[in-house]
């Protein structure tokens, strides 16, 4: 016979543990501001409630800028749970004004990689749950109508060609497409990355202020060529669409992340959910052709389709020679504005001299001439020129100008734009003056 | 035989302006209205905007910022393309709008009715879907252009650049002058028209020199509305990818992550000033003359027959317009049931999967919009009234600078009041804790706060149009001055308010920005909301247009109800046949 | 300024020609509004259509002018037929009732607009326009705005505003209904004046008998869209073509009862003889051409019967008793002197007709 007090721990044990039980599932309701389509909070939300059926998921659809600012907003009494966007540069913000909580995911055999792409948060804030490629998509019926050919590389994009054919989303507009300029930046090195990001330029139609714009352009046929995330090619062609895709030899891997807002109401649900979209059910939902991302679980690809993408083998994702995060952080403001400055708001006076350019290359390819080639040359310096070097754009006055603040040295950021934007301008014309001269020797 | 001398004294047919009274009823409302303005516009919007007088990062007071703005080439030339765009608008709104009002007015015209419940429809344009709808039409790969270039080998830039916007723009908004614009024309007195012909004017000469100044108030209340809206309109320019304009800058600013830039604020701060300058501008042109008429459109009754040559030009020149403006509805209703249309003329094929996708889920949304739109419609004609009889009844001081101030809302772009709200709002609590920002009335407010204008400028215009001395009989006889406004002012203002309820209805049911940061949970959402989120998806282009023809459905219902509430008062008021 | 001058070859330049109206209808729906309507107005004449609200004397105006779009008919203006043309080519200057003045323009722009119209060269309108502003007294007034002047004045810019232009016709629609009593009578005595001086052809619409009696030449009582009777002011009142203009016209006592044979034989108790009257005429009389006598007095031979005075109203120059008889209440007028006596009310009396003066009438 047990003692009376060994009985009664007895019975207590007996029915603390389905208490413990009960205390750690997660149940009522749990609220996500998210940035993605429906076609992905659906297929993901019908399988964590399944897997949880005391949770119900409240799922909020905004775009990246306003999930930001309403968690900003809202902070005084947050309502919201989970943070689940693309691009790392909202979640650096979130974490810089305290709006994340820290957490360990349960998962295991997820890399601190893909490539030389980080997937997490060094200090536990946001996790990467799944990642994409960017790479070029096409308009099938464009292209056989302007009769050209496909591409494969970035450098494609450069040719004559597709003059006034081509899309892409502001860098500052979409953090996933900062991420492939600035790996073109790193891959190529600072002046000969912009030259090609210029010269790309150049042939640009329009930059859009939101990613989805691009392939809704290419989908509809009005825009030929667009520099795309993956998925949104895939899921296109997916609906019917005549798109067609390629994954240039050196190209970014851009995350998608998750992370626990601060003072969540449900944190224990939003633990789960992370821990559901690290495990290997979450991971294998991203096949779903309807999602179409990449596991960040390297184990979870035994289960993929034939033929799908694998980052950590896959020589065009995993090639990028050194990826500085650090780098890309200092000078993130500065990019996005070099690019603005020069490119997004100057577009038709850049795409006067890449037409300038462009009329010399193709009369030279007829005829060669070496004096109009030397001026071609140097036509083309002038519109490819960078109004600050790389070091200046990491520089403490440059990314100072930025953030603000009293007894900064250096210009405000509105000098700085009106600087940069000016140096464009007066290298366009440069630019379309060296050219007139050497068309008039090609000819 | 001497002079003639009829002697003096006879009553007037136009009286002076009503004597001042100074009522506490009318202090009250004019309190009443500016607390509400104040509460629901300036405070909300100033927590956003302080930051222009801001140094970047800090919180020391300073114009720099607009030095700045002053200074750099972009907004420089983003401040005159947004003055050009609007101005030539104006333009292109009046050339479409000015037929179908004169011909549906002036003369028998089958279908008169249908042309004005169909030339409303280009005002609602749903977000996102609306653009994509468009550019399959008219883009440089739409419809028309690809069959343009089989057939002729050209292609017409009709969405490219400034002149794309200036042409998509005129289309959307040129119902503003079509409807104020017919109101007035149909409450025009007759008598004034027919001495003219009398004395032998007819024609264009007598809309010219007769019909269009005494239809001016209705006029220039739609111009002027079409001018302030391009001019702080956002969507269409950033759909034409032309960003070298004031408001599409303000907004990309606005929402960038992460920079705590000012510039936003002060374009911001620079829309606003500039809309409400516009607005006072155009007051002064209907100001000094007395528009006021005894007889309401009564006196001559019967229109105009057309002539068999002028009858089919007149009938195809309003086909051609409808035709033109009804263009991207087309568009959206054949990508609601489309398959995939890509880069042609038509869909590649045909299904009605769509509908039944969203048709679970759009009751709820439905619903929503109904209630928001039509509570938002109704805060605004009442408001909107308040605020018309004090500028035009009262003399308190300050009662044009409400005017003002209610316009002033035109120009906040909505992701502003939207942030706003919530900063001000937000930490409010109501009485089950939840707070206050999260109710679904802050929705309604917020989508009547930027509408205001618009039902403004249409029961100004309409009071206008009414003589002091209409009020002042009643009062003679007894009624007071609020029975008074019930039961002489009002209905007779009804046309103008139906015309003011309808505009905020409709453009209510379609709004997106400022709705996007407060709606919190799916049970608030309207169908914009829902919209959106189809829209982020290549499959869910077809459901957004399903859902955005639903919308598009509602509002006309919405409208063809107003106006038969409209004509039925008028046929009261215009009474027995002639003697 | 002298009315010749101004109408004169020297001024405006007017002329007096005649106006046929030749079976015009009208009809809104299936609502008649004007039924046959066939009238001569001769050169210079000041003629009425006078008749009680909904009798369509508006429309037949509005007819002439050309803006009744639904009239069948034709309207000749000095022998021109003028039915297919559209207001602007009628020449016919009309004054509307509101006076219509354009309050965007001022006073000079509204008179000059149909001088414009009809692109006179700038000196003859400015000449045409001070004429016509002089004529009326009120050419100080040109740079005015409509809103800044009285109603009477308005009216004035109104009348300059069509005679400046030299119309063959003129029409007033009720010109004088938004004055008062005082300053009607003296405005229509100045209308008649200003009529006669520039011999213009004028057609005035009114439901005031005073007015139209008082300065029209002739009038057409119309009713229910018909033309009841033409004729000058002592025609229609002495012989009146029926019922209705008898009543329309001065009062008139109808005398019920039923007709047989030769006589007939009224309610209130007197046989009269029918002669040639019409078998459904009835007898009326005005309140002037019966006596009132004492209820014992039968000195007088012709018909009379007895009534108790009911109602009585003093006018001044006469009084007017209103005798019950049999249900019956019928008006009789005597002059009054001062000093004569007058019969109260409830008083019996005997009300003596004068049989010639009996008006035999049918509806």
């Amino acid at each position: 016979m047990s003692a009376w007090w060994l009985r009664i721990v007895n019975a207590l044990f007996f029915f603390a543990l389905p208490l413990t039980c009960y205390a750690q599932q997660p149940s009522g309701k749990l609220s996500v501001v998210t940035s993605f389509a429906k076609d992905v909070t659906d297929p993901v939300k019908k399988a964590f409630e399944a897997a949880n059926p005391a949770v119900t998921l409240d799922v909020q659809n905004r775009n990246t800028n306003a999930g930001v600012k309403f968690l900003e907003e809202t902070r005084s009494n947050n309502q919201v749970d989970l943070f689940w966007a693309s691009a790392p540069d909202a979640f650096e913000v979130l974490k810089s004004k305290s709006l994340l909580q820290n957490y360990k995911p349960k998962a295991t055999g997820i890399p601190e990689k893909i490539g030389q792409f980080p997937i997490n948060d060094p200090q536990g804030y946001y996790f990467g749950f799944a990642a994409s490629g960017y790479g070029i998509m096409w308009n099938e019926r464009y292209a056989k109508a302007n009769k050209l050919p496909d591409p494969k590389e970035w450098q494609d994009l450069t040719s004559p060609q597709y003059f006034d054919h081509v899309s892409i989303a502001a860098p500052s507009r979409s953090g996933t497409t900062h991420l492939t300029i600035e790996t073109i930046l790193q891959g190529e090195g600072w002046a000969k990355g912009w030259a090609t990001v210029r010269r790309m330029a150049g042939n640009f139609r329009e930059v859009t202020e939101r990613s989805f714009g691009v392939p809704e352009a290419v989908n509809s046929g009005q825009i030929g060529y667009g520099i795309v995330i993956d998925f949104f090619a895939f899921s296109s062609q997916a609906s019917g669409f005549p798109v067609k895709f390629v994954y240039p030899s050196v190209t970014a891997i851009v995350p998608a992340n998750i992370g626990i807002v601060a003072n969540a109401p449900n944190k224990g649900a939003a633990e789960a959910f992370v821990d559901f979209l690290l495990s290997p059910a979450g991971q294998n939902l991203l096949f779903d052709p309807r999602i179409r991302r990449l596991p960040v679980n390297p184990a979870a690809y035994d289960k993929a389709p034939a033929g799908y993408p694998n980052p950590f083998t896959d020589p065009r994702l995993n090639s990028m020679v050194k990826f500085d995060v650090k780098k890309s952080e200092a000078r993130n403001d500065a990019v996005d504005t070099l690019f603005d400055q020069t490119i997004t708001f100057q577009l038709a006076d850049l795409k006067e001299a890449a037409k300038a350019i462009n009329e010399v290359e193709q009369a030279l390819a007829k005829k060669s001439n070496p004096q109009a080639k030397a001026l071609l040359d140097e036509a083309i310096a002038q519109m490819t020129a960078v109004p600050i070097t790389e070091e200046q754009a990491s520089s403490p006055e440059i990314s100072g100008a930025f953030s603000g603040g009293k007894g900064k040295k250096g210009a405000r950021q509105a000098e700085l734009e009106q600087q940069w934007a000016s140096f464009a301008k007066e290298h366009n014309a440069a630019a379309r003056a060296k050219a007139a001269e050497a068309l008039k020797l090609a000819k | 035989m001497t002079a003639v001398e009829f002697g003096s004294g006879g009553k007037g047919a136009a009286a002076p302006r009503a004597a001042f009274r100074a009522g506490w009823g009318q202090l009250a409302i004019g309190l009443l209205v500016l607390a509400f303005l104040l509460v629901f516009l300036v405070w909300p919007v100033a927590t956003v905007i302080w930051v222009a007088f801001t140094e970047k990062g800090s919180s020391s007071f300073t114009l720099t910022n607009f030095a700045d703005f002053a200074r750099t080439d972009l907004f420089i030339r983003s401040l005159w393309n947004s003055f050009y765009a609007s101005a030539m608008a104006v333009v292109g709104a009046s050339m479409l709008a000015l037929p179908l009002a004169y011909l549906t007015t002036r003369y028998v015209f089958r279908g008169a009715k249908l042309v004005q419940v169909l030339g409303f429809l280009p005002l609602i344009m749903p977000p996102f879907v609306g653009a994509v709808a468009l550019q399959l039409f008219f883009g440089r790969n739409g419809s028309v252009n690809l069959l343009l270039d089989d057939w002729i080998g050209i292609k017409i830039p009709f969405m490219e650049g400034l002149n794309g916007v200036i042409f998509v723009q005129s289309i959307h908004y040129f119902p503003f002058i079509l409807v104020n614009l017919t109101t007035a024309l149909q409450n025009l007195d007759r008598s004034m028209e027919e001495a003219a012909q009398n004395l032998g004017s007819h024609g264009f000469r007598l809309f010219r020199r007769i019909v269009f100044p005494l239809a001016l108030p209705g006029y220039v209340a739609g111009a002027s509305l079409v001018f302030v809206k391009v001019f702080d309109d956002l969507a269409t320019p950033l759909l034409l990818n032309v960003k070298d304009m004031l408001a599409p800058q303000a907004y990309l600013r606005v929402t960038s992550i992460g920079i705590a830039d000012p510039m936003g604020y002060v374009i911001s701060v620079v829309l606003i000033v500039a809309s409400v300058a516009a607005m006072w501008a155009s007051s002064l042109a209907t100001r000094n003359i007395d528009y006021a008429t005894l007889q309401r459109g009564g006196g001559g009754h019967a229109k105009r027959e057309l002539k068999s040559l002028s009858a089919v030009l007149a009938y195809a020149l309003v086909f051609v317009i409808i035709a033109l403006v009804l263009a991207p509805h087309v568009a959206l209703l054949l990508l609601s049931f489309a398959t995939v249309w890509s880069f042609s003329p038509l869909p590649d094929g045909f299904t009605v999967a769509h509908y039944v996708r969203v048709f679970s889920d759009s009751a709820g949304l439905i619903k929503n919009t109904l209630l928001y739109a039509t509570l938002a419609g109704l805060i605004d004609i009442i408001v909107g009234t308040a605020i018309s009889y004090l500028v035009l009844r009262s003399k308190i001081a300050g009662a044009r600078a409400l005017d003002l101030l209610a316009t002033a809302a035109l120009a906040v772009p909505g992701v502003v009041l939207g942030i706003g709200y919530l900063r001000a709002f937000y930490d409010i609590r109501l009485w089950d804790g939840t707070s206050l920002a999260s109710a679904w009335i802050v929705i309604v407010i917020a989508l009547a706060i930027r509408r205001l204008p618009y039902a403004l400028r249409a029961c100004y215009a309409a009071l206008q149009q009414i003589s002091a001395s209409l009020e002042e009989a009643a009062e003679n006889l007894g009624a007071t001055k609020g029975a008074t406004i019930r039961r002489i002012v009002i209905p007779l203002m009804t046309g103008g308010l139906v015309a003011g309820f309808v505009t905020s209805f409709a453009t209510a049911a379609v709004e997106l920005s400022a709705t996007l940061m407060l709606v919190q949970t799916d049970a608030n959402a309207p169908l914009a909301y829902g919209l959106y989120v189809f829209m982020q998806s290549a499959s869910g282009r077809g459901p957004g247009a399903a859902l955005g023809v639903i919308a598009v459905l509602i509002v006309a219902v919405g409208v063809v109800v107003s106006q038969r509430v409209a004509e039925r008062t008028r046929r009261i008021d215009n009474g027995s046949l002639g003697n | 300024m002298e009315a010749l001058a101004f109408g004169g070859a020297s001024g405006i330049g007017l002329k007096a020609v005649d106006l046929q109206i030749e079976n015009v209808s009208a009809a809104f729906g299936d609502h008649v509004v004007l039924d046959g309507i066939n009238l001569l107005i001769q050169p210079g004449e000041f003629f009425a259509l006078l008749g009680p609200s909904g009798c369509g004397k508006t429309t037949l105006l509005r007819t002439i002018a050309g803006f009744a779009t639904t009239s069948r008919g034709n309207v000749l203006v000095g022998g021109q037929n003028v039915s297919a043309l559209p207001p602007w080519r009628r020449d016919v200057g009309m004054v509307f009732q509101s006076y219509a003045l354009w309050p965007h323009m001022t006073v000079g722009r509204n008179v000059a607009f149909g001088l414009e119209e009809r692109r006179l060269p700038r000196a003859e309108i400015k000449r045409r326009v001070d004429l016509a502003l002089t004529f009326v007294g009120l050419n100080k007034e040109i740079d005015r705005y409509p809103s800044q002047l009285s109603g009477g004045q308005q009216q004035r810019v109104a009348l300059a505003r069509t005679l400046a232009v030299a119309p063959k016709v003129l029409l007033l629609d009720e010109p004088l209904s938004n004055l008062d009593a005082k300053l009607r009578v003296r405005v229509r005595r100045e209308l008649r004046a200003l009529q006669k001086s520039l011999g213009l052809t004028t057609i005035i619409v009114t439901h005031d008998q005073d007015e139209a009696n008082t300065i029209c030449d002739r009038i057409a009582v119309m009713n229910e869209g018909r033309v009841q009777q033409v004729g000058t002011p002592t025609e229609l009142y002495e012989r009146p073509a029926n019922l209705f203009v008898a009543q329309f016209l001065g009062m008139a006592n109808v005398l019920s009862g039923r007709a047989n044979g030769a006589v007939f034989e009224s309610s209130v108790g007197v046989t009269l003889d029918r002669g040639t009257a019409a078998d459904r005429a009835v007898p009326v009389f005005r309140p002037q051409d019966a006596t009132l006598a004492p209820p014992d007095d039968t000195t007088e031979r012709g018909p009379s019967f007895a009534g108790i005075v009911d109602e009585r109203e003093f006018l001044g120059s006469a009084v007017r008793y209103g005798v019950r008889a049999a249900s019956n209440l019928l008006w009789v007028e005597a002059p009054f002197h001062s000093g004569a006596p007058l019969k109260e009310v409830g008083e019996a009396v005997r009300v003596n007709l004068c049989p010639d003066r009996i008006m035999w009438l049918d509806h």
